[in-house]
């Protein structure tokens, strides 16, 4: 535990990361909110009310995509810091095991972000039903799923930046990783000639948890296949970050 | 600098590191290369090399940071890497220049490390900070220290260890003159404590001033061990004389071949080494039957700069 404590430390006390990962995952929809509030006070016969299912969707894929973005920032830096200072070392030469040392930046890194995106998803959730108006508000399952996917899909980013970043010993995976979950990923995914096996694609294991309506080109697989999937990218990831940590040299 | 509290108890043992034919290379070259090194307890040791000579390479080595190609290692009496965690955990150690998250404190720095130590460690940061003078900027960034500051960091790191054994990475480079002898200090305390201190340097006059113990490295090997004193009494004999006319004493010094070396060391004082069983007592009468007034002869003190060239000279003329 004090391992990790130090770990969200070296995190916690960088304020640009910090700035970055509040301002992606919590202002983003402060700002939608606020602009959907002015649209709707200024013309509410062409704006709806800011709250509402509807709107509890577009913010949702928001906190979701640009909280995946602050999920690999966090992780990327968790899998680096160490080694680019110049201070992992230090550590070894405590005579912790280099896969201790290694192992502990995953929950370091989740225990700095989640609260961050869980900030963000409340605040997502509150909007949606204080400024429902006249529209109906969203089912508890549906918000239920919301928070599923965006936990599972930034979660599962957070572990492969980590691992990624270690393994690579470059914070040049934070490109890699937006880009694979930003584009590649759906390109790969609209490959119809790939069948099932895209469903070993993390994002499409994610998109599982949405809500049914939400997710029209998704692939078909259990909660289970797909909670599988996704621990089976982290494991993976982690893996070859804890491999490459525990024999280069200090 | 002060030193607070009372010295810690440090188990007794013989010898903190002993190596045998330890050999570290990369590819074909070898940066340690058989390497039998015996530290004992209780002394500041010092491990002199020129640059490139593997000092670095050989601490990184002791420190299981990288794995040697051969040969055994024992720190603290304990077989490495068998007990690795055992020993590191009595170990306080500077890797080269000592480094640091720039964007944490000095004392958050500290708490990083002494998470990664038992649980007394996070007790000793304060005391720490305060043996090596950080206590008031402790809560500044370290970023804005100076180097001087963080080597003084990185030595209250090595303390969170309460170590029976400190291995400093040339701990003198980038201090001012003021920091050299506050370090000096430092480690001479820490040796006082009855700990050891194994510092690598290529600041001769450094390790002649701070250390008990020398080993000299040079191309990966160590050529020569023992106490400073001894060591630097290997070399030849060399002898101060001070004459009425240098101009002429060199004329006649020139027909002795045994003279190896001529050196002006004022307007009239020459330094000579001696070498094949010549005698200051020849010499003097060589200068006087040739008129050359002496007015003072004296045995010259060797130091270990003098034996670290002639030893590394010897070895590039073997080459």
């Amino acid at each position: 535990m004090r391992l990790i404590g130090a770990e969200v430390l070296k995190l916690v006390r960088r304020r640009g990361l910090m700035a970055w990962t509040f301002i992606l995952t919590v202002g983003s929809v402060l700002v939608t909110e606020i602009i959907l509030v002015v649209l709707h006070a200024v013309n509410p016969d062409h704006h709806g009310p800011a709250g509402g299912g509807n709107n509890l969707e577009n913010t949702m894929f928001l906190v979701s995509g640009l909280g995946t973005v602050a999920a690999i920032l966090i992780g990327a830096t968790a899998g680096t810091q160490d080694v680019s200072n110049g201070v992992f070392r230090d550590l070894v030469v405590t005579g912790r095991k280099r896969s201790t040392l290694f192992n502990v930046r995953v929950p370091g890194a989740l225990a700095v972000f989640m609260p961050i995106l869980a900030l963000g998803l409340g605040l997502s959730i509150a909007c949606s039903f204080l400024l429902a108006g006249n529209l109906p508000g969203p089912s508890g399952s549906a918000v239920a799923k919301y928070i599923e996917y965006s936990f599972a899909i930034t979660a599962v980013n957070v572990i492969i930046a980590v691992g990624l970043a270690a393994f690579a010993s470059s914070r040049v995976v934070v490109g890699v990783l937006i880009a694979w979950n930003a584009i590649v990923s759906h390109l790969l995914l609209q490959i119809s000639s790939l069948g099932s096996a895209r469903k070993f694609i993390d994002v499409a294991a994610a998109e599982h948890f949405l809500p049914p309506g939400n997710g029209d080109t998704r692939i078909a697989m259990s909660s289970l296949a797909a909670a599988l999937i996704l621990v089976g990218w982290a494991i993976v990831f982690s893996r070859a970050g804890n491999w490459w940590t525990s024999r280069q040299d200090a | 600098m002060r030193h607070p509290g009372p010295p810690p108890t440090v188990r007794r043992m013989e010898t903190v590191i002993e190596t045998h034919a330890l050999t570290k290379k990369f590819g074909d070259r070898a940066a340690v290369n058989g390497v039998d090194l015996t530290v004992p307890a209780g002394v500041a040791f010092g491990f002199l090399g020129p640059n490139g000579a593997g000092k670095t390479t050989m601490i990184r080595t002791l420190l299981g940071l990288t794995q040697p190609t051969s040969g055994d290692v024992a720190l603290l009496g304990l077989p490495q890497p068998a007990k690795r965690a055992e020993a590191l955990a009595r170990v306080g150690a500077i890797v080269e220049e000592p480094r640091f998250h720039p964007h944490l404190t000095g004392r958050e720095n500290l708490k990083i490390v002494a998470a990664a130590r038992d649980r007394a460690a996070e007790g000793r940061i304060a005391q720490s900070l305060e043996r090596v003078g950080l206590e008031h900027r402790a809560d500044d960034r370290v970023k804005t220290y100076s180097l001087g500051m963080r080597q003084r960091l990185g030595i209250a790191r090595c303390l969170l260890a309460d170590p029976a054994l400190l291995i400093l990475d040339e701990p003198m480079n980038g201090l001012d003159p003021a920091g050299i002898l506050d370090m000096r200090r430092l480690i001479r305390s820490f040796v006082d404590e009855g700990r050891t201190v194994f510092l690598s340097s290529h600041l001769l006059d450094e390790v002649e001033k701070t250390c008990d113990q020398v080993a000299i490295v040079d191309h990966g090997t160590v050529v020569v061990q023992g106490a400073v004193g001894e060591i630097a009494a290997q070399g030849d004999p060399t002898v101060l004389i001070e004459i009425d006319d240098p101009a002429a004493a060199r004329t006649v010094l020139s027909s002795e071949p045994r003279i190896t070396n001529v050196e002006e060391e004022g307007a009239s004082i020459l330094r000579l080494t001696l070498g094949d069983g010549l005698v200051p007592s020849e010499i003097n009468r060589a200068l006087v039957n040739a008129g050359v007034s002496v007015s003072r002869l004296e045995p010259a003190r060797a130091t270990l700069e003098e034996t670290f060239l002639s030893i590394t000279s010897r070895l590039g003329e073997g080459e």
